[in-house]
């Protein structure tokens, strides 16, 4: 388990604020956040060395604020491995082995038995990463740090590595928290998503529940949400909407209109009356030739400005009366809708899409 | 092939000409600034070395002074890298108040004139003082003894490892040493398996630097101890008792002498871009 409880910390140019948050005993933790949020910081006063200058750190049940790295039984991988020039890559794997037999299945696991004898100036930036990896755990620690890990990998050696680390944190059951520019990752791997900026946590919670619900602008500007609308937003309850028509979920209560530009979308929310911001991930847009007469309550035509493949997924761009909202479909929905630059199409998201913050 | 620098195109005739000329004299600044340096030693070694280094066989005294030359050098070194590695490790690593007048009362040595060093030294370790006084009576007698040579030498030169260290130092990445803490090392473990082993060469080329400074040095040594003479002493005293003609053999011996530090730290530099 890992707790920090308003840790403060300084090194160089970096400072953590207050920094609380929980990732519970055997748990995946996500931090994401910005270049200069301090991330790296963040790990650093947990491994200990960068000193806290207040707060409490809490490693699997015990206060370890004030002790030495050494005592707290991390493993950490930093994005640029660090290992040590003047040994071998076995040496480095031997380095802080709990034993050799678990040095030896590392080594084996993550592929570079072969580089076992070679100096680690002779190995690539993938090889150094996987060697760093297998260092950090054959010391079999209780918590392991990894400070974007699989940067240096290629996207192939990065899915199989991950899974490797994915399969010994099972097997080995310790708490880690990896630092990650890439929020699919947190999806893929985290129990928690800590959100960064600027030495602040400003957003903790489920990884989905972060990713959906965005606690601002910001937030969802840097988890990757293209649609992110400033409006104004106001109670509907009162107007009765037809969508809402019987209320069987008791929706009435809860029922927004938020306007942005010429454009009003339904919403669901408690909210203040006044200036707000609207999130739709692109990936809750459907797109199709005419109105549904499904429960989709946001239904806009508008003309298609833009379509950018990318992967299984066409990221498209419609300009609905001067705003634009993108969806993300599949290249199979694109063809079957035939889908071009500059022919209309009707755009369409629920209520419970729109994420007001 | 032109000797002077060919026209690019388009560049005009009067430009590519001053080029030339500020060429030329760049060229001649360096020739005889080399010269400059070059010209008296190596007439010093020609007119002396061979005579100095024939002679040392029976110059009993010149071969006395080479050797406690090289023996006080090395005990003053040996006391610079004990006093002086953990001190370059602190300036390099640590940041704290007051490091940079640390590190300005540390070089200060660098810049003061060596008999005002050695005056300095007598002022705190002669007879006369209270410490000298009570380091006498402990047995432990400064001036007119090695020991004064050795503390000349550690005051004059120490500077120049300390200085030397600490970049070494600097150069290392401290996250070498964050990840062999997580790996279960303590402070001085990490630093001895993976900080030490990472600035070996240049520390080694630091004390390299402060044995050559060491034996060549004159003004503080001189203050402290004028006998027994180290080298450079002994050059001065011939010059002064038997002339130039005197002299010559023992200062050529000792530039010889001077240049096994440099062939050292030249032969360390590369093998440090070769890799090794």
């Amino acid at each position: 388990m890992i707790r920090l409880a308003n840790v403060a910390a300084r090194a160089g140019a970096f400072a953590l604020a207050d920094v609380s948050f929980e990732v519970p005993a055997g748990g995946y933790g996500i931090v994401v956040g910005p270049a200069g949020a301090g991330k790296t910081t963040l790990l650093e006063t947990i491994a200990g060395v960068v000193r806290a200058t207040s707060g409490r750190i809490v490693l699997c049940g015990n206060d370890v604020t004030h002790a030495p790295p050494e005592a707290r039984h991390i493993g950490m991988v930093y994005q640029h491995a660090f290992l040590f020039p003047h040994l071998t890559v076995r040496q480095n794997v031997d380095y802080g082995a709990a034993s050799r037999d678990l040095a030896d299945d590392m080594i084996t696991r993550f592929g570079v038995d072969a580089l076992a004898g070679r100096p680690v100036d002779s190995l690539s930036g993938g090889e150094r990463q996987l060697v760093a990896i297998a260092r950090a755990l054959a010391r079999r620690p209780r918590v392991l740090l990894l400070d974007e890990p699989f940067s240096a990998l290629d996207p192939r050696t990065r899915n199989i590595v991950r899974r490797l680390v994915r399969t010994v944190y099972y097997e080995q059951r310790f708490t880690a928290l990896q630092v990650t520019h890439d929020f699919g990752e947190a999806g893929l791997l985290g129990d928690v998503a800590i959100v960064l900026d600027r030495g602040h946590v400003v957003q903790t919670g489920d990884p989905e529940d972060v990713f959906r619900r965005p606690k601002s602008p910001y937030i969802a500007d840097f988890l990757g949400a293209e649609n992110v609308f400033a409006g104004s937003a106001r109670p509907i309850r009162a107007e009765e909407p037809d969508w809402v028509e019987g209320d069987p979920d008791g929706f009435m209560e809860h029922a927004v209109a938020f306007t942005t530009g010429a454009l009003t979308f339904y919403a669901l929310g408690d909210v203040v009356p006044g200036p707000t911001h609207a999130v739709i991930r692109a990936e809750e847009v459907s797109l199709s030739a005419e109105p549904s007469h499904s429960s989709m309550q946001n239904q806009f035509r508008g003309r298609i400005i833009e379509i950018v493949p990318n992967g299984a997924l066409s990221r498209v761009t419609i300009d609905v009366s001067g705003t634009p909202i993108v969806a993300a479909v599949t290249a199979r929905s694109v063809r079957e809708l035939r889908l071009v630059v500059g022919s209309d199409v009707v755009a369409g998201f629920k209520a419970t899409a729109v994420h007001l913050c | 092939m032109p000797l002077a620098a060919e026209r690019a195109p388009g560049m005009p005739a009067s430009s590519a000409a001053a080029r030339g000329a500020g060429a030329i004299v760049v060229a001649l600044a360096a020739s005889v600034f080399l010269l400059f340096i070059v010209a008296p030693v190596a007439g010093l070694v020609a007119s002396g070395g061979w005579r100095g280094l024939a002679g040392l066989g029976a110059d009993r005294e010149l071969r006395a002074s080479l050797v406690l030359t090289a023996f006080t050098a090395t005990v003053a070194t040996v006391l610079g890298v004990i006093g002086g590695t953990p001190v370059a490790y602190l300036l390099a690593r640590r940041a704290f108040r007051g490091r940079a007048l640390v590190a300005a009362i540390i070089d200060l040595p660098l810049v003061i004139p060596h008999p005002v060093a050695g005056i300095a030294l007598l002022l705190v370790l002669g007879r006369a003082t209270p410490f000298g006084a009570a380091l006498y009576a402990a047995g432990l007698r400064v001036t007119g003894s090695i020991t004064g040579i050795v503390c000349a030498m550690l005051f004059v030169s120490a500077p120049l490892y300390v200085s030397a260290a600490r970049e070494a130092f600097a150069r290392i990445d401290s996250r070498y040493e964050s990840v062999a803490r997580t790996l279960g090392d303590d402070a001085w473990r990490a630093f001895r398996r993976v900080t030490l082993p990472l600035a070996g060469r240049g520390l080694t080329a630091a004390a390299i630097v402060m044995w050559g400074r060491a034996i060549s040095e004159f003004g503080a040594i001189v203050i402290l101890t004028y006998n027994p003479k180290v080298a450079s002493v002994l050059s001065y005293d011939r010059f002064t008792s038997t002339g130039l003609s005197g002299a010559v053999p023992a200062a050529a011996v000792l530039v010889l002498f001077a240049l096994l530090p440099l062939v050292a730290l030249r032969a360390l530099r590369m093998d440090e871009r070769q890799g090794r």
